[in-house]
Order: C-alpha cells, then structure tokens, then sequence
C-alpha cells in the first residue's frame, strides 16, 4: 500500500471518506444492535447519515459569549486529528499508509486530540452543563488515558519498538490477546471511556447535564463531532486489532475481528448502569492502571528468565 | 455541607435544572448550586404546570368534577377519582355497592401495577440502565393492556362513577388479568433480582440518598419514599377505605433509607399487588355496580385519604347543597415528599441527584399549585383585576 497516491490516501482510502463512511456504518451497527438487545427496533440503516446531513444542513447558532473562531476551528480539528490517525493504523487488515518509529505513540495522541478538542469547545461554549461536562470529560480523559497507554505498551515492550509496523511484525499472525490477555481487555475498556460509552458515559449523561460538553453545539460543528467520533470508534477498534488480534490479515477477517469488538462493547454497554465519574476514575486508577502494570511486569520477568 | 447559609457559597455555580431538561418529563425548576460535582444547595421553584382544577371544581357539577379530577394525574388517575367518589359519598350518604368498592380496589391495584413499572423504568434510566428502563416498560403494556380491556381507556380509566363503578369483570377479563399477572410476577422476579444483586446498578443506590426514620418522620415524607425508610404507614392498612377491609394488604417496610430501598420497597409492593388481585378476583362479591346518587349534594364537608402509588392523597370536598361543590382541596403526595428531595441532595454529588429526584417517584402536575409570586409583596388575596393588571405590567416591563 506504499504505491498509494498520498492525496488518495488521505482523502479517500483509507483515510478521509473510507473512515467517515465506516464509522457512520458502525455506528449503526452500535445502535442497532443496542436497540435490539434492548428489546426495541433500532434506527434504519441511513440513520446516522441521515442525521449528519440534517445537522449539516442547520443553521450554526454561536453562542454569544464564546470565541467564535475557536467554536468553528475545534470539530474541524478533532476531524482533523482522527483522520490524521487512521494513516498510521492498519485498516482493512492491510498495512498502514505511513509508518515512522513512535507512530504508536502518535495515533494515541491524535485519538486524544478528539478529546481535547471537545474539552475546549465545551469550556469556550461557556454553558452551565458545558463547563460540568468539561471537567467531567477531561477528569475522565486523565484517568483512562494512563491505563489505555500502559495497555498498549505492553506489546510494544515485548516487540521492543514504538512503531506499529513492528509491533506488527514482531505478533507474525499471532494473537497477543491470549499471551497479554490483562492489557487486552483493559484496551477495550478504555475504548469505551474514550468514546464515552455506557457506563462511561458520565460526560454526557443527558439526565444530568443535557449532552455535557457539546451542549451548546448544533449544526455543522456537532456533525462534525459526532462524525470524528465515529471515525475514533473505528480507528480505536481498528488499532486493538492490529496489536492483539494478529495484526494485519485480510479485509475479511478484519471485519469480522473489529465487528466481535463492537459486538463486545455494545454489550458491556447495555449491561451496565451509568458510572459517576468518582467511580470511574477509581476503577481505572485503583484497578485498570495497576493491572496494567502488572502485567507488562510479568511480561517482562517472563521475557528475561525464559527467553 | 451546610444547608446553604453558610460563607461556603461565595462562588456560587448553579446547575439549573428545568423547567427544560432531558432529566425531567414535566416542567419544574430546581437549582443546585454545585461545588465541583458536589451539590452544597438546592432550591425547587414549582408551579409551572399549575392548571386552577381546584378553582374549575367549582363551577361544573359534581359529575363533571369527577372526571376532571382524574386528570390530576395521568398516572395515577383512578385513585383521584375514587377519593373524590369516596368523599362525595360521604357527604350524600350514600355506600357504593360491595362489588363496585371491590372493582375500585382491583382497579386501583392495577393501577399502582403500571405506576411503580413506570417508575422502575424511569429511576432506571436516570441511572443511565437503558436496559431495565426497556424492559419494564415493555413489561408495563401488559397491565396497560388489560386497564384498557377492563375499563376501555390506557390512561384515564373512568371507571368510577359517583355511587359505584361503570364497568365490571367478565369471564373473560378474569382470565386475561390473571394471565396477565402471572407473566408480570414471573418478570417482577427478575426485577427484584436486578435491583438487589446487579452490582453495577448497586453502586448508584446503595446508600445513595439515605434518609433515617427520624428525618423521615420530620419531613413527613408519605408513601412508599416513607416506607423505604421504615416508617410503617400504608393508608390501605391504617384507615382501609373502598374493600380494603375485606382484601387486608401486608404493609411493605424496608429500614434501609438509602435509595436501594426504595427501589426494594416498590418492587416488593407489586407482588403484594399481584396477591391482592388474585384475591379479588377469586372473592368478587356479586350484586350491583352503582348505588343511586342524589343529584344535589346535601350541604356538609368530608375528607377522604386514600394510599396512591406515591403515598397518601387527601381529598376534602365542601357542599353547599347544589349540584356543585363549594369548594375541592386536593393535596398530592409529592409535596410532602418534595422537601425530601431538597434536602437529601445536599451533600450529594450532581450526578447523584436526578435518581434522588426520581426516588420519590414526583409527579409535578399533581403537585403544582398556585405559588404566591416572590416579588409581588401585598395582600395575600388578590382581585381579578389586580391579578389582570400584574400580568399586562408584568409583560410590559
């Protein structure tokens, strides 16, 4: 995949277009099957599209207080960030576009770009549930972020690279999942804080504080951020794959490995009762960062004595 | 953690909360002032669903009257309706007919059957449980089902009528409510499974919101919040009104306080409902449904309280020998419960606060009523005039 055209890449495959498309597709594969676990019928499959095009079409409603700039720069950079993202992680079970030693490292931080990105339009949108679901979203970003990175390190450790390719390379088709079995589900749980899913969904719990931090937008600057969330969403799936699912395979299988995640977290998310925020920064502190550790500890001692 | 008058509210930051908000189904204001996620303060504002029923009451009849008051509440409509009954009775002395009061305790259990699935599933989703709040709603049309196969309506029932009751139980309602219930308590079951043991749901009501006895008893909190806090006062056992004689209720009382108990509490009162139903269904006195009724009242005054899902309703009910009542005074059980909710929010934190709300099941159109104005100062009677003349400066300004 080298040979690809960059500006191809970066607008269409498998960057841009590709990642929109997908994750609007898998967001409604999230509803969908949410819905039916709940006993409901679910949206359609255009829904999501369908709502992204109306909120396109809206009238944006600044509000009067907020920079007004910062407000139609930050979902175009949270956009931005995740797309950025997609060319450093194998997707479709083929290899990355671009590769470069600590692209790990990279990704991570532009998926939590999205997340910073909503932290300051919600606190420049200066709305009483705004500015409580800032801080509840980036209390909550401080607290999975930690246990999310030590999750992925503990294959980059064994493979001894930052760099995705290598890591890659270094599992040769075989699923770290079993052998780093701790990091794995502390990876996809993380996934959920990060795309705030029940029960992480604290940040935006509507009974409480309207939408949180996005409470003040609407329009364009919403669909854009429900769009990067999307794409966080496969992108994220896409990442845990590539690291403890036997890397790159074929378009296939890939599907099927990323749909078993979604298929995974939707359940976890319909299972569960709505965390306080208190709770889940104790879960991932009390438990999540220090499982994690052990875990790349074991890992390590295991690597020095028998290998 | 004062109540609010203390130097610690120097940076005051408010959430409102209403009368817009996805948390609440019915306009209200409440305001809590939060110190990071912790709430310091509280006040509630109510009256933004204030309709002037107790006024209308006095100028339509006393038939009229009935049906309007079971629009009090959409929820709990069939037991306004036979308080009012009840209390008109009393001044006409006049007894229903055994089977009618019989029919009116089904109904009304029946009743509570929906309210307290209702609540289930709305205190589940402030808890951010989708799938319990899917569920017993789900569940809930069943009972819905069989109202609307036994009186004909979902909502409104209408199935009183002054002196007695207008529909009766056929064979073949008998087996559909039985049915019914059967489906119910398997369900139910699980419910209580779900709010007892599920540990995620736990950690968002185990001693969230507790409220001992004695506080309880000073707020005066009514109904099942009360009962959830072992106060032990069920008007169907303490004053039984209708056939609760006859069919005798086990009062539900759980010393917990906290917001689990609560949940226990009124997940228990169904079985209890389940049992009461069957029992009326197997001992349905034959006879009459309606007892005849003067059309004019004889002029006196008569109080009734019944036990709605929510706790006690008081229903005082004045004649002056027309066909049209003096004077009605209702009281709905989420006033007195409304304090409580003020009160055990402080000290919590924010996200905390719309299952505090939700634990006293509120129902704000029943419970609101005309507020004096805070700024209007004056008498505290006011002319049509005045109050006209207030309005039109009011929207000048």
């Amino acid at each position: 995949m080298t040979e690809l055209n960059p500006i191809i890449a970066l607008m269409f495959f498998p960057g841009g277009i590709f990642v929109m498309l997908l994750g609007l597709l898998y967001v409604w594969i999230n509803r969908k099957l949410r819905a039916r676990l709940q006993n409901r019928v679910g949206p359609r499959w255009f829904q999501p599209i369908a709502d992204l095009f109306k909120l396109l079409s809206k009238e944006e409603i600044i509000p009067e207080d907020a920079n007004p700039t910062l407000f139609v720069v930050l979902p175009v950079l949270a956009l931005a960030g995740v797309l950025t993202a997609a060319l450093y992680v194998p997707i479709l079970g083929m290899k990355a576009v671009h590769s470069v030693p600590g692209d790990l490292i990279i990704t991570v931080y532009l998926l939590s770009l999205v997340t910073m990105c909503i932290g300051l339009a919600g606190a420049n949108s200066t709305g009483r549930f705004s500015l409580v679901g800032v801080t509840r979203t980036l209390t909550q970003l401080f607290s999975y972020e930690a246990p999310f990175l030590l999750a992925l390190l503990s294959p980059a450790i064994m493979a001894g690279t930052w760099q995705i390719s290598e890591i890659v390379d270094y599992a040769g088709g075989r699923w770290l999942m079993f052998t780093h079995p701790i990091s794995f589900i502390i990876a996809i749980v993380a996934l959920m804080g990060k795309l705030e899913m029940p029960p992480f969904d604290a940040p935006e719990a509507e009974t409480e504080i309207v939408g949180g931090a996005l409470t003040e937008y609407n329009g364009r600057g919403l669909a854009l951020f429900k769009l990067s969330h999307a794409a966080e969403m496969v992108i994220g799936f896409a990442l845990v794959t590539a690291l403890f699912m036997g890397g790159t395979t074929n378009p296939l299988l890939w599907a099927v490995q990323t749909l078993v995640l979604l298929l995974v977290v939707t359940l976890i998310e319909v299972l569960m009762a709505r965390m306080r925020i208190d709770q889940t920064v104790g879960l991932w502190w009390r438990y999540g960062s220090v499982l994690a550790i052990v875990q790349i500890i074991v890992l390590v001692v295991w690597q020095r004595i028998v290998l | 953690m004062n109540n609010g008058n203390g130097n610690k509210i120097a940076n005051k930051f408010v959430v409102p909360i209403g009368p817009q908000h996805p948390a609440l189904k019915e306009p209200e204001h409440f305001e809590f002032t939060v110190d990071g996620e912790t709430v310091i303060d509280a006040t509630a504002r109510l009256g933004y669903a204030h309709r002037g029923i107790e006024k209308t009451a006095e100028s339509r009849t006393f038939v009229q009257t009935l049906y309007m008051m079971e629009r009090v509440c959409g929820i709990c409509s069939h037991v306004h309706a036979t308080a009012f009954s009840l209390c008109v009775e009393k001044l006409a002395e006049v007894e229903a007919p055994p089977r009618a009061q019989a029919i009116r305790v089904l109904v009304a259990e029946l009743e509570r059957i929906h309210s307290h699935l209702l609540w289930l599933g709305v205190g589940a989703h402030e808890a951010g449980f989708d799938a319990l709040f899917m569920y017993s709603w789900r569940d809930r049309e069943v009972v819905m089902d069989i109202l609307e196969a036994l009186t004909g309506n979902r909502v409104n029932y209408s199935a009183n009528v002054l002196g007695g009751v207008k529909c009766d139980v056929t064979d073949a309602i008998r087996d559909q409510i039985l049915t019914g219930i059967d489906y119910l308590e398997e369900r139910t079951h699980h419910y209580y499974d779900v709010v007892t043991t599920d540990a995620a749901f736990l950690q968002r009501t185990r001693g969230v919101g507790t409220m001992t006895k004695e506080q309880a008893m000073r707020l005066g909190v009514v109904g099942p919040t009360a009962r959830g806090s072992g106060v032990e006062q069920d008007l169907r056992v303490d004053a039984p009104y209708a056939a609760y004689d006859i069919f005798r209720v086990n009062r539900v009382v759980e010393q917990g306080g906290d917001l689990e108990a609560r949940f226990i509490v009124r997940v228990k009162e169904l079985f209890e409902s389940y049992r009461i139903i069957r029992e009326v269904l197997d001992n349905l006195p034959e006879g009459e449904l309606t007892a005849r009724m003067p059309r004019r009242i004889k002029e006196g005054e008569a109080i009734t309280r019944v036990e709605a899902p929510r706790g006690e309703l008081f229903y005082y009910v004045r004649s002056n020998g027309t066909d049209m009542p003096d004077r009605v005074k209702v009281r709905t059980p989420t006033i007195p419960n409304m304090a409580s909710v003020l009160h055990l929010a402080i000290g919590h934190q924010l996200a905390d606060v719309p299952m505090i709300l939700a634990g006293i099941d509120p129902c704000f159109s029943c419970n609101d009523r005309s507020v004096r104005l805070k700024s209007a100062g004056g008498d505290d009677v006011w002319t049509w005039e005045k109050l006209r003349k207030y309005g039109i400066d009011y929207y000048n300004d």
